[in-house]
């Protein structure tokens, strides 16, 4: 279509990948980020991505009827509108209980032969069939809020936080709200095989290993599987079998939601509070009664629009999906492709960054 | 209209229907028609069509079968439990196959000896062997399992098919031939139709609804190992709510949910209106949502059909006795 741009790409690729092998990319997968925009300094050059050809995609959520996904498409529908592009397909399974659905969209999606299916994996490892099935049919897979555990098949990851932070960040409210003095706190999850959750979750791990957090204590780790009644039953259920219990954090919008109005249902906010990921407009009510007096998110509008971005750029051939490529996504910036330091194999750009909702600004989202 | 003619007539409708299903979802998408996309319009649901073919009999025998959905969990969790405790692959199948039928023979026992409504029985083993699947594996994914596992639930095993379609294929076949060809078949219509009848005409009507549970159980079990090959891992929670999907491909088949009438045919066409009808929807871009009411929708009318059918000579006869 455009052979200077495409013959641009593909010497700054041969760049980089020069570049890479002369580092010993392999020792220093921990700092690959860093690494990587180094490395590709002489390539470095941004590719801004503009409309053009016509993309037919798929945005593939966990399930549908949770708000965040639909912010998401929200977000992808605009980028779509401003590249000029067919809009992207809002399709997935109805309950996010069910990882088959998801399988299902993927495998159509390979048989109708889209351009390029975006997304959120609800599946584990048992989404590859579909992947697999995808790449086969020259289908560009993009996963964004949650990741192909293998990598395999997936050109890019598109996180919304880096997730280690996300780590952090949790741990940080969890001192934060229950003081220096610390206590007994449980994770509230979405599905066992939510990759997303699992990475924070494992983060949040490794930061308590730090000094700091020394007097917080992870008692106990259910699933609610983004189900609001299942969530609730298990937020009630860790208070009853932990009675010291003195925090639910909950990194899923669904998850902190149904553990604030579990807790004020019950009477509970004044010994166990709540906090988490969680969405200011479904939290507000919680954050203001002292319930849930700290959390945070990232805009999953931007999450939706920057996915799109990213994926019609590479399924239009503007960008690669190799380390060290960086990209102008309309509105959002600037952004570089970097191995994903979470997984074995993989590819990430980061979106971030976190908003924390307190008191003092949930009247203002 | 005499049984034979109903279930006949019922079947050239079913036929018409799919006829039509395919007909219009080749004028949506261009691909549709594609061997590969058959192929994998089965392979996305073998396991609960795998099952519906021994709920055929159970329901035709006058039961229901509630459990076989958490009789699949329960297979799985089992296999990957005991694979993960150190036992042989090959082994570990065996045991999981083992505790299915096992589990099916509990249940066909309590209905067989007390007399209690399989409606009962079998919603207790829906709880019951769910529960001991989650007790096996708790919130975990166990997966990782040996390469030609994998292998057996996704690649080709004749020509484009996987191994789960070739066994449902012949398990359509032998089930054919027991139900409407052999001794044992006919036990089964003449039980679901009267069950003292049968008693009083010397069938041993615990055995067959026995031999039946087991069956019923053996192959839950089976197709739950399969969605463990197809899957790569295994969940406590896997395959929630498929008896539902079941017991709608057998009853749309024109199977009575009161007992002794239907064919495997029937339920095989049905089989074959759900899964392209899904799949059309889903090549549309329909949603999920949207395609569970038009499936649910496809159900109602085909039951006030059957019931329709059921009447019409009645009246024909009542108004040429009136004339």
């Amino acid at each position: 279509m455009r052979p200077h741009k495409l013959l641009a790409v593909m010497l700054s690729l041969a760049l980089v990948g020069a570049v890479a092998c002369g580092d010993d990319d392999d020792t220093d997968a921990g700092t690959s980020g860093d690494g990587g925009s180094e490395g590709a300094g002489p390539a470095g050059e941004a590719v801004t991505i503009e409309g053009g050809d016509d993309m037919n995609s798929i945005l593939l959520p966990k399930c549908t009827g949770i708000a965040v996904f639909d912010q998401a498409n929200e977000g992808a529908q605009e980028a779509a509108e401003e590249l000029g592009t067919s809009e992207p397909e809002f399709l997935g399974p109805s309950t996010c209980e069910d990882p088959t659905g998801q399988i299902e969209t993927m495998t159509n999606a390979a048989t109708q032969g889209v351009d390029a299916v975006m997304i959120s994996n609800n599946a584990g490892e048992q989404i590859q069939s579909g992947v697999d099935a995808a790449t086969d049919a020259d289908v560009s897979v993009v996963s964004w809020d949650s990741p192909i555990p293998s990598g395999e098949g997936e050109s890019l990851f598109v996180a919304q936080v880096d997730f280690d932070e996300t780590g952090v960040v949790m741990a940080d409210m969890a001192l934060e709200i229950l003081g220096d003095d610390g206590g007994k706190f449980a994770i509230l999850s979405a599905s066992p095989d939510a990759a997303n959750q699992n990475a924070w979750i494992a983060a949040l791990e490794d930061a308590l290993e730090d000094e700091k957090y020394a007097n917080l204590e992870l008692v106990d780790t259910v699933y609610g599987n983004d189900d609001a009644d299942e969530s609730y039953n298990q937020a009630l259920g860790l208070v009853d079998s932990h009675p010291d219990l003195e925090l639910i954090m909950a990194p899923t919008t669904v998850g902190i939601a149904a553990a604030g109005k579990a807790m004020t249902d019950e009477g509970l906010c004044d010994t166990v509070k709540v906090s988490g990921l969680g969405l200011p407009e479904e939290m507000r009510e919680y954050t203001q009664s002292g319930c849930a007096p700290e959390f945070a998110l990232w805009s999953f509008v931007d999450l939706g629009y920057l996915t799109y971005y990213a994926t019609y750029g590479i399924a239009t051939g503007q960008i690669e999906a190799t380390e060290g490529q960086v990209f102008t996504a309309g509105r959002m910036g600037e952004y570089r492709i970097e191995k994903d330091p979470t997984r074995d194999q993989g590819l990430r750009i980061v979106m971030g960054p976190f908003t924390l909702y307190t008191e003092e600004n949930i009247d203002e989202s | 209209m005499p049984e034979w003619a109903r279930e006949r007539t019922w079947e050239l409708l079913l036929a018409v229907i799919l006829v039509g299903t395919i007909v219009y979802n080749a004028t949506q998408s261009p691909v549709y028609l594609d061997v590969d996309n058959f192929v994998n319009l089965f392979r996305l649901s073998i396991e609960k069509v795998i099952v519906a073919v021994a709920m055929t009999f159970v329901i035709i025998n006058g039961e229901i079968d509630l459990s076989v959905a958490s009789v699949m969990a329960f297979a799985a969790c089992v296999l990957a439990a005991a694979y993960e405790s150190g036992v042989p692959f090959g082994l570990a199948i065996v045991i999981a196959l083992g505790a299915a039928a096992s589990a099916g023979f509990v249940q066909g026992l309590v209905v067989a000896r007390t007399g209690i409504s399989s409606l009962v029985v079998t919603l207790a083993g829906l709880i019951g062997f769910r529960g001991a699947a989650r007790v096996l594996l708790e919130d975990r994914s166990v997966g990782d399992f040996p390469d030609w596992f994998g292998g057996l639930g996704r690649d080709d095993f004749l020509g484009p098919m996987p191994f789960a379609l070739v066994l449902f294929l012949v398990m359509l076949a032998v089930g054919g031939v027991i139900l409407h060809r052999s001794s044992f078949g006919r036990r089964v219509y003449v039980i679901g139709n009267n069950a003292d009848v049968a008693r009083f005409s010397g069938i041993d009507v615990a055995r067959v609804k026995l031999v039946l549970f087991t069956m019923s159980g053996l192959v839950a079990g089976v197709a739950g190992v399969l969605f463990a090959a197809r899957l790569g891992s295994v969940r406590a929670n896997i395959g929630e709510g498929f008896e539902l999907d079941i017991i709608t491909m057998v009853l749309l088949g024109g199977v009575s949910i009161f007992g002794g009438s239907g064919t495997l045919l029937g339920v095989a066409l049905a089989i074959c209106i759900v899964l392209n009808l899904r799949n059309g929807l889903g090549l549309a871009n329909v949603e999920a949502n949207t395609q569970t009411g038009v499936i649910g929708a496809l159900l109602i009318v085909s039951v006030l059909a059957q019931n329709l059918l059921d009447r019409l000579p009645l009246r024909r006869r009542e108004v040429e006795a009136e004339a």
